[in-house]
């Protein structure tokens, strides 16, 4: 009748809870009035309000491994890791601010249009990715290249969407940078419009549990920010994951700020964690600069997606530490210190490197020889991408459809014709062709 | 009656040279860049040496159409107004400083609307009206859109930012079957004209699939809403307060490559410029050239192409053509259209070209040249051409060959003139 709604790793959310699922200002009732014959609502004669989901008006808490020296916090479970898995984590999670800072200047020089770092959330991204099973289908939001790096997605592919060339696997260089994509790696192709993706998240675990070979196997895996979770798709996407339901992990990055506007502006409430309850589902608050905790929530919450086929919903909590993206400056609105302490003392990479330095896993010269192995071979993949053409011309007008109809097929054609008159007199157009891998040459194929 | 207004309107194109020595080294200077390729770059280069922005405080004050806020319309408007050089966004930022301080009941909201928005059009003020009445909301459009509705349901004015054209689908729902129909069903007795949604929109070189796009067909069919596409700052202040006075919703769209590349002298006082009303910017008797925001300075260059071609074109140049007068209109409000102005100029020059980003099927064009073709069946001599995105998706690395630029407007000129 009542679902449980106790947190394996949150001691005080499961003590605040074993009375009743949510909503408990509300005491446990045994009512002598009965119930409503429908909703089984206990009937009672005081009136009494409620809003808040731990019961007695405290915020919900954040479920956290590491303390920010790297030292597992009192009671805390260190989850059974490796040395060998500890230096892929550490790895992937240096990766990301290699290829930021590399692709943020070359954005600076002009080389790519745009660009959007992961700074400051390399944990929640890369702990989530670790405590997913590969073949988890991952809709993701934009700022979360991280978990097609943990699935091997190469600095390669990275590097040909952002330059947009003909390697460009994940868009055919259709679509703005970070917009990756990879059937592969069960990685759906990123669209800029926000918290479309979580509602399709949805019916992607719906198809899932449809799937003899896959229905006990995987969950459909979302991920958006706090600013996204503002949209009406945010509240369609867990209402029809908890509702019909289907095993769809929802993964919130709530890193304080939407653009400009900061997490005090989006909502009112006990942030995003308030709300899943109030759709019926699982939900926990975990420090999203805390890889270990990052992996415990979302290999409990995965585990329960499965087991029970529902919704779960893990809130993460970081800091964007970069800009929003390349077209932001974010020092408009917000105090230069105020990133430079975050970046000091709640920094994800640096708890993490310490918990390792404490097992013997890691070491000054280690940390060296990674950053400057990586870094090469980011510009490395750089350097290659930069030379290479774009696409073929004619890609402009396939996969519209998946047939050609006759106006686009008139259209390719129409525009053959004006190449063919203008493609060579015309210096904008002439140079513009020389970009591409056929030239213009194909588009009558 | 006409000579003096076009006079007015294009000071470099019609004034002689002895009158006016440093504007016409101004025109033979941008003439004789227009010879040379344009850079490659961007689309906004024929915006900087555009002759159709009014640089001048002389110019800027005799804009055609424009109604002072503060004074009877017949007065004579030169006098001892003053101007301020600004771009687009500075423009808005103007406007909706004047609805701020006029009107009580105004309010500007959106997202990232109080640091001043991500194109700077609500810079400081914020700090200058307060946070109650400019403020951020949460990120959602469609509640940004029904939020707006309400306000202005109660007799408010309610100024919405969209902040990006491209997302202003989740708003559709709001918009079309509740902004646009409020008035109707409620027999006239509820109304929201005080509600104006502002969004930036079209192509800026480097925007994809999700920050290029030109909506505004999608809201053809929406009857009760008001469509505006600015093409410049002093339009932009204009039509933005008509727009924001208007007793009808009305959806304000921003060319956004136009916020900074596009600047004149604008008056400082308050001003309405009317909805509704098309503006031809060049007179001409061969073939009309009809177009909204951005591609007005494409279809200028392309004019000018025409003209006097560079080298490397003139071969594929008619001689024979080059002497067309062509006559360009900004069409200025989508919605509804000022169809006696267009046909009434279709009718004299018996072709008609239409412009647009958007893609041809489904887009604005294809109305416009319905309706043209039923009134002016008899006195066409060439099908109605539309130069218009093709219909795929704004893709990146392709928009060079997506979007209508002067080259393919020239060509489309030079077609509907030899057909």
């Amino acid at each position: 009748m009542l679902r449980s709604f106790s947190f394996k790793h949150s001691l005080p959310l499961t003590r605040v809870c074993s009375k009743s699922r949510a909503h408990s200002t509300l005491p446990s009732v045994s009512s002598s009035l009965g119930t409503l014959p429908t909703t089984q609502s206990p009937v009672v004669s005081k009136l009494s309000f409620f809003n808040s989901v731990t019961g007695d008006g405290s915020k919900i808490p954040t479920y956290r491994v590491l303390d920010g020296l790297g030292v597992p916090v009192e009671g805390a479970e260190v989850p059974e890791i490796s040395e060998q898995f500890a230096r892929r984590l550490y790895e992937k999670m240096q990766l990301l601010p290699t290829l930021d800072n590399i692709l943020y200047n070359v954005q600076r020089q002009g080389k790519i249009s745009f660009y959007m770092t992961s700074y400051g959330e390399e944990a929640a991204v890369i702990g989530s990715a670790a405590a997913l099973a590969d073949d988890d289908e991952v809709l993701a939001q934009y700022r979360e290249s991280g978990v097609l790096l943990w699935r091997g997605f190469t600095i390669d592919s990275i590097m040909a969407q952002c330059f947009g060339n003909h390697e460009d696997t994940s868009g055919k260089g259709r679509q703005m940078p970070v917009h990756f994509g990879s059937k592969q790696h069960h990685f759906h192709t990123i669209s800029s419009p926000l918290a479309t993706q979580i509602p399709q998240a949805a019916g992607v675990g719906f198809a899932l549990k449809r799937d003899p070979a896959r229905s006990s196997k995987n969950i459909a895996c979302v991920f958006f920010g706090e600013g996204a979770a503002s949209e009406g798709d945010f509240h369609a996407g867990m209402l029809l994951a908890s509702t019909l339901p289907t095993p769809t992990l929802f993964l919130a990055r709530n890193n304080g700020f939407a653009i400009s506007t900061p997490s005090s502006q989006q909502f009112y409430g006990d942030s995003l964690s308030a709300r899943g309850p109030g759709y019926g589902i699982d939900t926990v608050r975990v420090d999203g600069n805390d890889v270990l905790a990052v992996m415990n929530a979302v290999t409990d919450a995965r585990r329960r997606c499965l087991e029970s086929g529902r919704a779960v919903m893990v809130e993460m909590m970081t800091y964007r530490v970069g800009h929003h993206s390349t077209s932001d400056d974010s020092f408009a609105y917000r105090g230069r210190q105020e990133v430079e302490n975050k970046k000091k003392i709640d920094n994800p990479i640096t708890r993490f490197r310490l918990f390792m330095e404490s097992r013997g896993w890691w070491n000054e010269t280690e940390e060296e020889e990674l950053k400057s192995r990586l870094k090469q071979d980011v510009l490395k993949a750089f350097k290659r991408a930069e030379t290479l053409k774009k696409a073929d011309l004619k890609e402009l007008f396939t996969d519209v459809y998946a047939e050609e109809p006759w106006n686009i097929k008139e259209q390719r054609e129409e525009l053959a014709g004006l190449l063919k008159k203008y493609g060579q007199v015309w210096e904008p157009w002439r140079d513009e062709l020389k970009s591409f891998k056929d030239e213009g040459k194909k588009l009558l194929d | 009656m006409l000579a003096p207004r076009l006079r007015s309107r294009l000071p470099a194109f019609v004034s002689s040279v002895r009158d006016h020595p440093k504007q016409s080294c101004r025109w033979q200077t941008t003439a004789s860049t227009a010879v040379e390729p344009p850079p490659a770059s961007g689309h906004s280069s024929s915006v900087a040496s555009s002759k159709l922005l009014r640089i001048t405080r002389e110019s800027a004050l005799r804009t055609p159409g424009i109604v002072w806020a503060d004074e009877e319309p017949v007065r004579n408007i030169v006098g001892g107004r003053e101007t301020r050089k600004m771009n687009l966004y500075q423009a808005v930022r103007d406007a909706l400083s004047i609805a701020l301080a006029k009107d009580d009941t105004a309010v500007v909201f959106g997202e990232d609307i109080a640091f001043g928005g991500v194109f700077r059009c609500t810079m400081g003020l914020a700090e200058e009206f307060g946070r109650e009445r400019v403020f951020n909301t949460p990120l959602t459009e469609q509640g940004i859109a029904g939020f707006g509705i309400g306000l202005a349901s109660m007799g408010h004015t309610a100024i919405a930012e969209i902040q990006f054209a491209d997302y202003i689908f989740p708003a559709f729902d709001q918009l079309v079957n509740e902004a646009a129909k409020f008035r109707y069903r409620s027999g006239g007795n509820f109304s929201i004209g005080g509600l104006t949604v502002r969004t930036p929109t079209m192509a800026v070189g480097h925007g994809g699939l999700y920050h290029s796009q030109s909506p505004e067909g999608f809201f053809m069919g929406a009857a009760g809403l008001k469509i505006v596409i600015p093409r410049s700052p002093i339009q932009c202040k204009g039509l933005l307060l008509s727009a924001i006075r208007d007793p009808n919703p009305v959806i304000f769209m921003e060319p956004k490559i136009l916020y900074r590349s596009a600047v004149e002298q604008v008056p400082i006082d308050g001003y309405t410029i009317p909805l509704s009303r098309a503006e031809t910017l060049i007179p001409g008797s061969d073939l009309t050239l009809l177009t909204w925001g951005t591609p007005v300075y494409h279809c200028e260059s392309a004019i000018q192409l025409l003209n006097s071609p560079p080298p490397s074109l003139a071969p594929l140049i008619p001689p024979s053509l080059r002497s067309a007068k062509v006559e360009l209109i900004d069409l200025r409000t989508i919605l509804p259209w000022d169809m006696e102005a267009v046909v009434e100029s279709v009718r004299r020059t018996k072709r008609l070209v239409i412009v647009h980003e958007a893609g041809m099927t489904g887009g604005v064009g294809g109305e416009i040249a319905a309706e043209v073709s039923k009134r002016a069946f008899l006195r066409l001599e060439a099908p109605v051409r539309r130069i218009t995105g093709w219909d795929v998706p704004a893709a990146l690395q392709f928009e060079k060959f997506n979007m209508p630029d002067e080259i393919r407007i020239l060509d489309g000129i030079i077609e509907t003139l030899s057909y």
